[in-house]
């Protein structure tokens, strides 16, 4: 019965996506509170009822009810409960349930907190908002129903693929789908601005916590996606340039730009219309990504390869939402008024500037991508497009960026002072170049681009925390007032010295491990060891262990460090029962920042005695690949707490009046 | 089914009660007040803030202040249309309230499947194991089995048991798993080691692994003379290269056994293979009726339940075997599109397709 009430749920979800739109677009248009409030009660519906059919979905996971053709087809009824609870999304149409209950989630959100927008402008966004909820329901819901039933259940289902079994990737799709689907109110925000035809403060006060919230959420996503990438796949990298990783990172770009276009919209009303535009094409490269990875375009573990008919279904879906915003675009944006003006040397210019550099990113990401699937397409000739390439145009654009950074924060609005400003960065400037000279003395071999690498890391760091220090006022006046200032400061300013903070962790983790990492692998005898850098790696043993539903070889690795014992880690080689697949455990040992990180490959029987390969990598300061943007999406939170963000005032005052 | 319809109608009633209860409660907001006034008001604060932090020189402040006062100027000059409060719409909201019920009903009874309970595995297997076992089918077998194992993880012929079920259910590698655990409680059944062996061979598609050579040599220890150890342990020398070991050793066997046991004629291809000649008995047209048999009964199990993709691995490898390239596209073709999700067994398809024909 519960299945069926899923099934029933997500009918009723798409009848009030339909109301939604009917309400919103009849109350704008006779401007009528009732007809207007009525849609934002369909909106608050839809939540509900999408969250039904989804819990309903979780249920036939959980009791492994093969009689719903999605849990037949993706789960095991031996699978560990964690499992099949991430089973959910782990199909194309689980998936795409989970789209929709972001979707209809951020709907409601929008609906139920949006008491302080203009009426008009309010009511244009349900609408828009329940425009893509109609949409992606009836897609799901004609296309990719996940809870279709069969009428001979197999006795077992097929499982899921096991690479996807796995603690970081069972949370990565919710965090991504948070994310990306957090764009569409941003989205129909635009939507609503263009209709009304005002791009104001109010609007883009609006448009920054919605952005901000969805870029956190695709901040966490994509990392726990690399880092699933760097500890299950066994490949020691954590990021390829793979079609679909850059899925992810494009609206992530974008969604960057227009955090910081937005503040100039809301701060001075200038660049409103570039603000549409980013808004607008942040959903756009979602739905792009969306399409990307269930088109069957794609090969890849993120690739559900569906077959073409939905593909095209929704590449119509990504052609006409996001065509019919740019058309609205091009026929009002040029009536938007123009915004305040600013000097060249100005706070808004240095944000100008990031979004070019952003926007140049997004732009050689976006063909990097699509270059290999168009000509593919065309000519039927397979190439792929890697880190060469996104190393010639994508890191330099983004150095520069960099470089730029730390003095953005510092410049005034309007007219800056470059001077004052290059007087404020010199200590930032002097931490930045001797650890350079540091990196170049200590570190071996010599790497002069890994040095200047190191060099910009601390520079974003030291920059970052020179904008507190400015704020504060610290060294010039008492330390009292300093740290009372350093109390007073709004949660906003804390939460962009974290992101800031955030990207140079990361920055120094990635030039390190890319830069310094070592590669060891051999086919060891018990007892056989292999030296990676200053590590001694030895082989003790090789054990059969039984897991849930799976059997494995684990093998216990000492690795030592002059003869010193440093930590035993214990990868393993998996077998799943089910569907016969094999995969690799990677061991870890954690030596500060940095990581051994072991893989145990296939046994080897052709000589006297059973060897195994054993691979080794030494990736040093791997950790802040990770914990960078950990930080970034933690100071994405703290600005969002920013009570300078509620604009609660105006719904009191209404309410007086 | 009666409480599915209760709860699809209080799912119903809830969402058209949120519609009328938000509409209601909307009718007197007429947005009189621009929030864009309160915020650039608080702009203006915000300069002051600024001035106080030491972030902007004096002059600046003028400027920054006239413009956010020239903005806060426009904002409340700025034509406020209002909402008005207007009773007609009280018919459409209901109307809606209504409607999107029952639209929701409509595309339910066209698409859904209202009535079909939920069927939980625990249940499922409950009823198994209360049913007569010639019943069920190997899977359900081999489910019921497992569960039995779990209960008795001592008894040796449960996983035995086990072993045939999901042998018989096209699951090699859970076959193995089941034997090797029922080897390790009974290592004095040669008959174990025998399917153990045999459960390592078909689980590595046709190889004779370590394990299995380890498995028909205990076979051979505990029963001398063993002809389906000795006849798989020559294939292990075939594989390795060691053919005239392998044929010798094959004769040797053949020698043993008497003429019409079980398996003669399998060996007999085998050595002849090994020697190059044309086998003898594969024309044997009783035979090949048999074989032609049991791939006309695989193709019928399909047609009724299609979802068992090694089922459809052996069927589009045994036409190919065959030689009915007709009947392998087809069936290869069918395959494909049903398991198009599935890329190992698309893999496997592709293999099986490739098999050479026996003629």
């Amino acid at each position: 019965m519960i299945a069926e009430v899923g099934a029933f749920s997500l009918v009723l979800a798409l009848a009030l996506s339909v109301g939604q739109v009917v309400l919103s677009a009849a109350g704008r248009i006779r401007r009528s509170p009732a007809l207007a409030g009525a849609g934002e009660g369909a909106a608050l519906a839809a939540f509900l009822a999408v969250a039904t059919a989804f819990a309903a979905l979780m249920h036939g996971f959980v009791i492994s009810d093969f009689s719903i053709a999605n849990v037949a087809a993706n789960s095991h009824s031996q699978k560990p409960l964690l499992y099949r609870v991430a089973g959910t999304w782990g199909s194309h149409e689980g998936s795409m349930l989970l789209w929709c209950l972001a979707l209809t989630g951020f709907g409601a959100a929008a609906a139920g907190l949006g008491g302080s927008l203009p009426r008009g402008l309010r009511a244009s966004t349900v609408a828009a908002q329940g425009v893509l909820g109609t949409v992606f329901l009836a897609y799901t819901v004609f296309a990719s129903n996940p809870l279709m039933r069969l009428v001979q259940p197999p006795v077992e289902g097929r499982s899921l693929n096991p690479l996807l079994q796995d603690p970081a990737l069972a949370v990565h799709p919710p965090f991504l789908y948070a994310g990306y689907v957090g764009m569409s109110v941003v989205f129909s925000l635009a939507i609503g601005a263009l209709v009304e035809g005002r791009v104001d403060a109010v609007w883009s006060k609006w448009v920054r916590p919605w952005t901000l919230a969805a870029w956190s959420f695709l901040t966490i996503g994509i990392t726990l996606g690399a880092f699933w990438a760097y500890y299950e796949l066994g490949w020691g990298g954590w990021w390829f340039w793979d079609p679909v990783e850059n899925a992810s990172f494009m609206p992530w770009l974008v969604a960057t730009a227009l955090l910081h276009s937005a503040i100039v919209t809301e701060k001075r009303g200038a660049l409103a219309g570039w603000t549409l535009f980013l808004s607008l094409a942040a959903f756009t490269f979602s739905m792009l990504g969306a399409f990307l990875v269930r088109s069957g375009v794609l090969t890849s573990v993120h690739a559900f390869a569906v077959d073409p008919t939905r593909g095209v279904l929704l590449l119509m879906i990504l052609g006409v939402t996001s065509g019919i915003g740019f058309a609205l675009f091009a026929w009002r944006a040029p009536k938007l008024g123009q915004g305040g003006l600013f000097a060249p040397i100005s706070r808004e210019s240095a944000l100008v500037l990031n979004n070019i550099l952003l926007a140049a990113a997004t732009v050689t990401v976006l063909l990097g991508t699509l270059y290999p699937l168009i000509r593919d397409a065309m000519t039927g000739e397979a190439i792929s497009v890697g880190p060469p390439y996104f190393n010639l145009t994508f890191t330099p654009l983004m150095a520069a960026l960099l470089i730029l950074l730390p003095a953005g924060p510092l410049m005034a609005w309007k007219r800056g002072d470059l001077r004052g400003v290059v007087q404020r960065l010199w200590v930032a400037a002097l931490i930045a170049g001797g650890s350079g000279v540091l990196t170049i003395a200590l570190v071996s071999p010599k790497k002069a681009l890994g040095a200047l690498g190191v060099a910009l890391g601390f520079w974003l760091i030291a920059g970052a925390l020179t904008e507190i220090v400015e704020r504060t006022r610290a060294f010039r006046v008492p330390l009292a007032q300093t740290l009372r200032r350093l109390v007073g400061l709004p949660r906003g300013a804390w939460g962009m010295t974290l992101a800031h903070l955030g990207l140079g962790v990361f920055v120094l983790g990635a030039v390190f491990e890319t830069t310094w990492k070592l590669e060891a692998a051999e086919a060891l005898p018990i007892g056989g060891g292999l030296g990676i850098g200053a590590y001694e790696v030895r082989l003790d043993a090789v054990d059969p262990v039984k897991g849930a539903n799976f059997d494995a070889d684990r093998a216990t690795l000492t690795v030592t460090r002059k003869g010193q014992p440093v930590c035993v880690a214990r990868p393993e080689q998996r077998l799943f029962t089910a569907g016969g697949e094999t995969t690799s455990e990677v061991g870890l040992c954690y030596q500060g920042p940095s990581h051994i990180y072991l893989v145990l490959g296939e046994r080897r029987d052709d000589g006297a005695e059973p060897r195994w390969m054993v691979r080794a990598y030494w990736n040093p300061w791997a950790t802040l690949i990770f914990l960078g943007p950990g930080i970034m999406a933690l100071g994405g939170f703290v600005s969002l707490s920013d009570r300078r963000l509620r604009l609660g005032v105006g719904r009191r005052r209404e309410s007086k009046a | 089914m009666l409480l599915f319809w209760v709860v699809a109608g209080v799912l119903a009633a809830v969402s058209a009660g949120l519609i009328l209860f938000r509409a209601a409660g909307s009718v007197t907001s007429t947005g009189a007040v621009d929030p864009a006034q309160i915020l650039y008001q608080r702009q203006l604060t915000e300069i002051d803030d600024l001035v106080e932090r030491g972030l902007m020189g004096e002059a600046e402040r003028k400027g920054a202040h006239a413009e956010a006062g020239r903005r806060l100027l426009t904002a409340s000059e700025a034509p406020v249309l209002t909402w008005v409060a207007d009773p007609r719409v009280r018919g459409l909201v209901l109307l809606a309230a209504v409607a999107v019920p029952a639209l929701a009903l409509g595309l339910y009874l066209h698409l859904g499947a209202p009535g079909t309970p939920d069927q939980g595995y625990a249940t499922r297997l409950a009823a198994w194991q209360k049913s007569d076992l010639t019943t069920l089918s190997p899977p359900e077998i081999a489910a019921v089995l497992r569960q039995a194992v779990k209960d008795r993880p001592n008894e040796a012929e449960g996983y035995r048991l086990l072993g045939l079920a999901e042998d018989a259910s096209q699951n090699p590698i859970a076959a193995l798993q089941a034997l090797r655990r029922a080897a390790q409680l009974a290592p004095q059944r040669a008959d174990i080691w025998r399917m153990l062996g045999q459960a390592a061979f078909a689980a590595s598609g046709g190889k004779v692994t370590g394990e299995a050579r380890a498995a028909f040599e205990r076979v051979l220890a505990l029963e001398p003379g063993d002809p389906a150890a000795r006849f798989f342990l020559a294939q292990g020398k075939a594989d390795a290269g060691r053919t005239s070991e392998a044929a010798s050793d094959l004769r040797a066997l053949l020698a043993d056994m008497p003429p019409g046991v079980e398996g003669r004629a399998e060996v007999q291809t085998r050595l002849a293979g090994l020697e190059g000649k044309p086998a003898p008995g594969t024309a044997d047209p009783q035979q090949l009726a048999m074989i032609q048999g049991m791939v006309d009964g695989l193709a019928a199990k399909l047609k009724t339940d299609p979802d068992n993709p090694e089922g459809w691995v052996r069927l589009v490898r045994a036409y190919a075997v065959l030689g009915d390239t007709n009947r392998r596209d087809a069936a290869y073709a069918t395959a494909r599109a049903r398991f198009s999700n599935a890329p190992p067994v698309l893999q496997q398809l592709d293999e099986a397709a490739r098999a050479e024909p026996m003629r």
